[in-house]
């Protein structure tokens, strides 16, 4: 398959992440309990039999390229496979950072001539979903089109929050042509929408993306691009109906998580076969999870370095995490190496690396009111702690709370912090 | 030049594990849920900094061969740096098996006069312990010795199966015992040598006998300087069902010494099991698990209590194991259980089967030597049908088939084999 390239657009932040984006970009974010987001995006690649992988990224990029390497953990090592992260660079004119999704495309034009494609996939790096990109290849090549995008059936009524298409019936469940495409509309009965992957012919790609680079301002495919190419070129949409978890909000994030779990999860991991990169964060190096004599798990994960004496529901546990005696947590995800000491209790809680609970701490207590700085983010009950945090002991906290990163123990100047409060 | 080449024999039959050790070297044989025997030798050569090793192998390699591959999980990959796999080759006999130690590296002289060493550290790959053979190296070159071993102090009612080294007050052995019935010391010999290259290489060549604790130690001790070692710590030779057993259950006792975290023991986590496409394991809403080893891609929907269970094994609803080594994708059905069994993988316990039970007070009567503590064990991918139950002391045959069961209820010390094989 080394004649499809693919293009992961990896690179955003995302505000609304709030501390969980600090360091990393979105698609870096720890996900399921070993993952990182784009893991799922290159093991679809992998399993797809696309060889050839450019990654798109420009903010806090170090964990990203940490992760992937050189691209062996996902088999893109070999003499006609690869993968390459595609950083913001110099130019003669001068130096560009990349300004929106089809501006960083734009700016790696000759990455893509120096591949010789015969067909170029764009896709976004920050959702989880298992998906074989080959039956929308076929569709892509069959109707020869110039441009074919995935999309998903929706509710109308959310169409706000996505790029909505309406596409017409001449493959049936298949796809058919794209006739209309609204980027955010306030209001629309578009029942379609966009999951950012789209398989381009080349020419057709560096001509709109060459017209569009005449204007100024940042250059989004979903906002400039295709609304210009509607009516121009031939455009399919190509329907996908399996799962789709987003990680854009806090709330989404949380959701995705919990979606591992319970009796039939909504992601039956073992079928999708996501691979990680094993080396970053000593992952292989760690023992199995060991698992106390009064321990109480329910309705959780957890991988190799985790040890648990304590009680743990509903919860994600990443590699290393330690829950002493006495302690408990609910709904919550706990990312490398966190460690939660006795007589802990926690709820509905993200806590990041290397956190420390100290003692008796009690996190997601008292009423749910929104977080006062950042209502929008976090109103649903999520407490967030920033990596290497550590919580003194006796420590109460409300719900909708957030810690900065690397606070130390001495920065608490209260023992008890309402709902609500940020504490930097 | 590389001052330390590390020599490692892995071709060790495992007898006595019986149908653990039929398809594989004992060495192979998995441990501890994530690992095999031969990770706690390799992960010490790796952490005390040797960089040059020569596995060699023998009885049924493959495994093992898969296990080692290039030797990057133990970072024998480097410029200066590799592992290199040396079965037996034909020489100037038609097929040149290794008959002993010694043996084994005469076979390699030209490998270790290749790599140039200024001495050899030679291991086996049989046992579960960390040791730091920098320290060892260092011992040997204070004492201006031309071959020191390893020895550590073992209860006298065992050194009936050890090289027995009688030492003078600077550690110098001054007499040696092979395997006596009634010894004089009880300081025995681990198997680990450091030798002098040219020391090694001349009396490897000056002599024909194949075994370095029944021959060639024994005749060095008049005119040569050979010393012991002293090793204390965590130490097992998993050789019997029962030490392989215990050993896995040390696990779950933070007091027994063995600590995989604390040892830095490492895997090769990319060969058959696929570590690398494994999930978290994952308990349900029903499931419970206590004092346990859990690996990666577990799903645990009954109950698991001290246990050791390997990736990919599955607990049905109402499933009970205890205290158990259950090897990769074994599947536990619903509302069987498992006590005191050892499962290898891809083993198949049926809807409501019952594994161990009974008195463990009869051993098998087939191999009595190998089997009388209680334990039930299954060989890799044996079907252990609906509703059967399986008496203590019971070995049940590799791939077994519903078909191979004369009847539903098996007393203890049974054998289960496949009808119309000897395997």
């Amino acid at each position: 398959m080394k004649r499809v390239l693919a293009l992961v657009l990896a690179g955003g932040r995302v505000d609304e992440l709030s501390v969980l984006t600090l360091s990393r970009p979105k698609s870096a974010l720890p996900f399921g309990g070993m993952y990182r987001v784009i893991d799922f995006c290159l093991s679809n690649l992998m399993h797809s039999g696309v060889e050839n992988v450019g990654i798109l990224s420009q903010y806090r990029s170090f964990s990203l390229i940490n992760h992937v390497g050189i691209g062996s953990w996902w088999d893109f090592v070999g003499r006609d496979r690869g993968a390459t992260l595609l950083l913001p660079s110099q130019h003669h004119k001068g130096s560009d950072w990349y300004n929106g999704t089809a501006d960083a495309v734009f700016q790696n034009l000759e990455f893509i001539h120096e591949q010789h494609p015969e067909t170029v996939l764009i896709l976004s790096g920050d959702h989880v979903y298992k998906m074989n990109y080959l039956p929308m290849l076929d569709y892509h090549r069959k109707k020869d089109a110039d441009l074919t995008i995935c999309f998903a059936s929706i509710d109308a009524k959310q169409g706000q929050r996505f790029g909505v298409a309406e596409i017409d019936d001449e493959d049936g469940a298949t796809g058919g042509r794209m006739v209309d495409y609204l980027e955010k509309p306030a209001r629309s009965s578009h029942r379609w929408a966009s999951l950012t992957i789209f398989l381009f012919k080349p020419d057709v790609l560096y001509k709109v993306l060459t017209e569009r680079s005449l204007g100024g301002g940042t250059r989004e495919f979903g906002r400039d691009v295709l609304p210009a190419m509607l009516g121009k070129y031939k455009i399919y949409g190509y329907k996908f109906d399996g799962y789709w978890g987003y990680t854009r909000t806090l709330d989404e994030y949380w959701q995705t998580n919990m979606d591992l779990l319970g009796e039939e999860p909504k992601i039956p991991l073992q079928e999708w076969q996501v691979r990680t990169n094993l080396d970053h964060d000593r992952l292989r190096d760690r023992p199995p999870a060991k698992i106390g004599g009064n321990a109480r798990i329910a309705n959780s994960c957890f991988y190799n370095g985790c040890e648990i004496e304590g009680e743990v529901q509903n919860s994600i546990l990443f590699p290393g995490v330690k829950v002493r005696k006495g302690a408990s947590v609910r709904d919550s995800i706990l990312f490398f190496d966190t460690v939660i000491e006795e007589g802990v209790s926690i709820d509905r809680t993200i806590a990041d690396f290397d956190v420390r609970v100290e003692n008796g701490v009690q996190v997601g207590v008292g009423d749910s009111v929104a977080n006062r700085e950042y209502p929008n983010l976090l109103h649903s009950g999520l407490t967030l702690i920033g990596k290497g945090a550590q919580l003194p002991a006796g420590l109460e906290l409300g719900k909708n709370c957030i810690v900065a990163p690397e606070l130390k123990a001495t920065h608490f100047e209260r023992n008890h912090y309402e709902s609500g409060t940020t504490i930097t | 030049m590389n001052p330390t080449l590390v020599m490692l024999l892995a071709g060790g039959v495992g007898s006595r594990l019986n149908i653990m050790g039929a398809h594989r070297a004992k060495p192979a044989v998995p441990f501890g849920g994530v690992y095999r025997i031969i990770d706690f030798t390799l992960s010490n050569a790796m952490n005390s900094g040797l960089t040059t090793i020569g596995v060699l192998t023998q009885y049924k390699p493959l495994s093992l061969m898969d296990h080692i591959g290039t030797g990057e999980p133990w970072d024998f990959i480097g410029r200066t740096r590799g592992a290199k796999i040396l079965p037996p080759r034909t020489g100037q006999m038609d097929s040149d098996w290794y008959k002993g130690t010694a043996d084994a590296m005469r076979q390699n002289i030209d490998f270790i006069e290749s790599n140039a060493p200024e001495r050899v550290l030679i291991l086996s790959g049989d046992h579960i312990y960390r040791m730091d053979y920098a320290a060892l190296i260092a011992f040997h070159t204070e004492k201006r010795a031309d071959v020191s071993i390893g020895m550590m102090t073992v209860p006298w009612e065992e050194t009936q199966h050890f090289g027995i080294g009688i030492t003078d007050e600077k550690q110098r052995i001054v007499d040696w015992e092979e395997k006596p019935e009634k010894a004089r010391n009880n300081l025995a010999s681990m198997g680990i040598y450091v030798f002098n290259t040219d020391y090694l290489l001349q009396a490897l060549r000056s002599q024909k006998e194949h075994d370095f604790g029944m021959h060639i130690i024994p005749a060095a001790l008049k005119n040569d300087r050979v010393y012991a070692y002293p090793f204390k710590g965590y130490w097992r030779d998993v050789g019997t069902l029962k030490a392989y057993w215990e050993a896995n259950m040390d696990l779950l006792d933070e007091s027994s010494g063995l600590n995989l975290d604390a040892w830095r023991l490492r895997t090769n986590v990319e060969e058959e099991g696929l570590l690398g496409d494994r999930k978290p394991a994952i308990v349900t809403p029903a499931g419970t698990v206590k004092n346990s080893v859990i690996s990666p891609g577990c799903v645990i929907k009954g109950h698991v209590e001290n246990s050791i269970l390997s990736p990919g094994v599955v607990v049905e609803a109402s499933a009970t194991v205890t205290a158990s080594v259950v090897m990769h994708d074994a599947i536990i059905g619903a509302g069987s259980r498992v006590d005191q069994c050892i499962l290898d993988k891809l083993v198949q316990v049926g809807a409501d089967a019952q594994l161990g039970v009974g008195s463990a007070d009869l051993p098998n009567r087939d191999k009595p030597k190998h089997l009388s503590s209680g334990l039930v064990v299954a060989g890799k991918g044996a079907l252990i049908p609906t509703g059967h139950k399986i008496g203590r002391n019971t070995i049940l045959y590799p791939w077994l088939k519903a078909e191979d069961y004369p009847k539903s209820d098996i007393p203890p010390g049974e054998t289960i084999r496949k009808s119309g094989s000897d395997y």
